[in-house]
């Protein structure tokens, strides 16, 4: 009964904070338009620079055959996303001497060269000479991120252009079939549901601030006088959160659909599953408040279980698993104590390969047991830092 | 009188720090009980322990025989406290917090709502019910401070410095209105004012380095630093020491306080003839001479040695 006294008392103060509501609820929403804004055509391009050394040679017919501008061409052209644009943007270079520069301030991804005898060697494997090569080298920093698909795109192009013109046939030939709607994915859409997640676990923030500045107004020892306990408190303050985050996660989809993103599976399931993701984070914002006394601290330590779930929950990169017990078929691994490690998971699932609910029960399961753990936590913290009197 | 509240052999430290030290006192039913001391005696922590927010290291309090410092909500709930600092939701309105804070209490809505706009009316701040706090001036947000105290209609208030920073005219209307709950409540008042404390508590408990020096009435406590009023006179010229020894064998409480001469005496303005022909007699000048009521500030003075606000 006095959580529901706490609800509508939080629920009124946070409805007449017009900036931090307002913050709240926008701050998905803001980052989905911004997302379509950038990448609704899928307009990332991974720079690649071209070292064209290739001499060309005389064609039996008399004219010139420049194997070493067709494949720059086909790589523009060929390697692209569904809608036509290109996947790659070529730099030139005229040797490694310039490229190297370039490569180091990450200007391109990588770097291939293309020999001199390249069109030479490729007219013999036309007239049927199967025992030479045709020699590409390639290389970058390895380190950069957008490396190896740089590469991978690039000679995927250079392959298929090879083919082409000497009639070879693949040695392998390859069938992708990608699960779901994976493959139909725009960009975009693929970072809809990471810009949901991270607004999810922003909520630590806002909980654990919700509760210090009980604590820190002294209203805490108001209400202590009452016949308060730290579950009404942090109950009806959850509640209030909750509402607040559901709402967020729900308009944020709704702004994503008008903008063209699509779920596979029920939108319905992804925002619950969002929901009860920021249940959990919420209750981890509970243990974080039960940690602090001011508004100012819950920042500072707030920002360890933020980095714990951005970093390792799999929401920016893949981690591997370190599984530590299996539960009815289930491996448990260490990253799963992090909540958003099975909203990923699951949102994955319901977006892009189309679950329904019951396809997605284990990750709800493990996000409501998350949610109760945390919040008793945060309860038995609570109750043990701030309302034992002495 | 009934005792309401019972504190007995209360102790606090913190660290090395002793910020109570057996600390032990009645308080009856209705009356108006101040805690005077300077800032630092231990009033703050004395009534967190009474109104059961600290535990104290030993000792215990009791509410009509119940003890407050084992944590029952419903014991605790018999006291309301007015605390020092303003403690308000900013984003509610007047009447929105009292309502929240009587409900938080264990009041039905309805009924923490016609409560809350009765003590609001009393307190001058119903024109305001619908006001956010947080755009109340200084003085009715204390106002309303009180009035958040007395929402669950407790039977024992305590007021933490209830006049600090007040503007006068909210001054006089709470202390006004702490008069006019005076025997309907008992109230426990914390102050360093000793005029405060001397017009508003029926009985005082001088604290002072956490130690309660003495507990009485006002009048009594007055009485126990000499009868009568005090007649305050600065030397011009002349020995303090002479003038001393020439007014101790008419006037046996006569004493010196930084280059003053101090006589009390029950109607000294009469004696003011003889004083000045002793003073003459031993060639001591008064300058500037000063008749004022006996007041706790002598009582403190006399106890410790010190000035309330040194």
């Amino acid at each position: 009964m006095r959580a529901i006294v706490i609800f509508r008392k939080t629920l009124r103060e946070m409805s007449r904070d017009v900036w931090m509501l307002g913050l709240t609820l926008a701050f998905t929403p803001f980052f989905v338009v911004l997302y379509w804004i950038w990448f609704s055509g899928g307009s990332t391009t991974y720079n690649v620079i071209l070292i064209n050394q290739d001499r060309g040679v005389q064609s039996p017919s008399g004219s010139t055959f420049n194997a070493g501008d067709e494949v720059i061409e086909a790589i523009v052209n060929e390697i692209t996303y569904a809608d036509g644009k290109p996947l790659l943007k070529v730099i030139h270079a005229q040797d490694r001497l310039e490229a190297g520069p370039i490569l180091k301030d990450r200007g391109a991804a990588a770097f291939l060269l293309i020999p001199e005898d390249f069109s030479e060697t490729l007219q013999k494997m036309q007239n049927g000479d199967r025992s030479l090569s045709a020699n590409i080298t390639f290389g970058g920093d390895v380190s950069n991120p957008y490396y190896m698909v740089a590469v991978t795109l690039a000679l995927a192009g250079v392959d298929g252009y090879i083919q082409d013109v000497t009639g070879q046939q693949p040695l392998i030939a390859y069938v992708e079939e990608p699960l779901g709607a994976s493959a139909a994915r725009s960009e975009f859409e693929t970072y809809v549901p990471g810009a949901l997640i991270f607004s999810v676990v922003l909520l630590v923030f806002l909980a654990a601030m919700t509760v210090a500045r009980e604590i820190e107004t002294g209203a805490l020892q108001r209400l202590q006088l009452t016949r308060m306990n730290s579950i009404d408190l942090m109950g009806g303050i959850t509640i209030a959160l909750l509402l607040i985050g559901a709402v967020a996660i729900a308009s944020s989809f709704g702004v994503a659909v008008l903008l063209g993103f699509r779920s596979l599976g029920p939108l319905w399931v992804a925002i619950l599953v969002g929901t009860i993701a920021s249940l959990s984070v919420i209750g981890i914002g509970m243990v974080v408040a039960s940690l602090t006394r001011t508004v100012s601290q819950t920042f500072v330590v707030a920002n360890f279980p933020l980095a714990l779930m951005m970093f390792f929950s799999g929401v920016i990169f893949p981690m591997p698993k370190v599984s530590l017990f299996t539960l009815a078929g289930h491996d448990f691994g260490l990253y799963d104590i992090l909540p958003p490690t099975h909203a990923v998971v699951a949102l994955n699932k319901v977006l892009t390969l189309g679950a329904g609910l019951d396809e997605v029960a284990y990750e709800l399961a493990a996000l409501t047991i998350l949610s109760v753990l945390y919040f008793a936590v945060g309860v038995v913290l609570f109750k043990r830092i701030h309302l034992r009197s002495g | 009188m009934t005792t309401v509240l019972q504190a007995q052999s209360l102790r606090k430290c913190y660290g090395a720090l002793m910020a109570v030290d057996d600390l032990s006192l009645e308080v009856c039913e209705g009356e108006v009980f101040g805690l005077l001391g300077p800032n630092g005696a231990g009033k703050t922590t004395s009534i967190n322990m009474i109104c059961g927010l600290l535990k104290p290291d030993a000792g215990q309090v009791t509410v009509r025989g119940h003890v407050i410092t084992n944590g029952d909500a419903s014991i605790r709930a018999r006291v309301g406290v007015c605390p020092q600092n303003i403690v308000l939701w900013g984003q509610l309105t007047c009447l929105e917090q009292m309502q929240f804070i009587g409900e938080m209490y264990g009041m039905r809505g309805k009924a923490a709502r016609i409560r809350a706009e009765k003590l609001l009316k009393e307190l001058d701040l119903i024109e305001k019910k619908n006001k956010l706090a947080r755009t109340l001036s200084g003085g009715m947000q204390r106002r309303l401070n009180l009035a958040m105290a007395l929402v669950h209609d407790p039977e024992i208030l305590v007021l933490d410095e209830p006049e600090a920073g007040l503007d006068p005219q909210s001054r006089v209307m709470v202390r006004d209105y702490v008069k006019s709950l005076a025997r309907r409540k008992t109230i426990i008042i914390t102050t360093h004012n000793m005029d405060e404390a001397d017009r508003m508590a029926d009985r005082v408990a001088i604290l002072d380095q956490g130690r309660l020096l003495i507990v009485d009435t006002p009048a009594a406590l007055k009485h126990t630093v000499g009868e009568g009023d005090v007649l305050e006179i600065d030397l011009e010229h002349g020995s303090m020491e002479a003038a001393l020894s020439a007014l101790r064998p008419i006037l046996p409480q006569t004493s010196t306080a930084n280059h003053t001469l101090v006589i009390r005496a029950r109607g000294v303005v009469e004696q003011l003839p003889v004083v000045l022909d002793a003073l003459h007699a031993v060639n001591a000048q008064p300058g500037e001479v000063r008749l004022r009521a006996n007041t706790l500030e002598d009582v403190f003075i006399s106890l410790t040695g010190r000035r309330l606000r040194e």
